[in-house]
């Protein structure tokens, strides 16, 4: 989180949102996220509505396979995903650039 | 490139974040992508 809050202008830039779904609920989630102000969107989901919604069953939370991260791009389509055990396996910031990087020209002068 | 490939339609989802806005996925469409970090925990 720490590099992602570092390099969040990096994905603005890039015509992209970021927005991190935390499992606390709202008071203890907005707590954490403006004392560490986060310069990004960030949504408690305390009965893991959104996560299940991507196929993040309760169990596999229990299990520990989060954190996710998910592209969507433009056109609402999942480009990119990826479960990991710890926050270490959050992609790193430049890996994630180049995808998005990628997206962008990939998509330029359709639709 | 795999202009024909299939890929899976991102699951909508309208919540409120914390500063209180009403946060719809589907609004992005045409607009921007979007990175979704889904954490274990915050705390």
């Amino acid at each position: 989180m720490a590099q992602l809050r570092r390099d969040i202008r990096k994905f603005t830039d890039r015509e992209t949102e970021v927005i991190a779904v935390g499992p606390e609920n709202a008071p203890q989630f907005k707590t954490w996220w403006d004392e560490h102000e986060m310069p990004f969107i960030g949504i408690p989901d305390p009965d893991h509505i959104i996560a299940d919604r991507y196929g993040q069953q309760s169990k596999l939370i229990k299990m520990g396979r989060l954190p996710a991260s998910v592209l969507v791009d433009k056109y609402g389509r999942i480009r990119y995903s990826r479960f990991g055990d710890s926050m270490a396996d959050i992609p790193e910031t430049e890996e994630m650039l180049a995808i998005i990087d990628a997206l962008n020209k990939g998509t330029a002068g359709q639709g | 490139m795999s202009e024909n490939k299939q890929y899976d339609a991102a699951p909508d989802f309208t919540a409120v974040d914390s500063s209180g806005r009403q946060i719809t996925l589907s609004e992005y469409k045409g607009k921007k992508n979007v990175l979704l970090i889904f954490n274990r925990g915050f705390q």
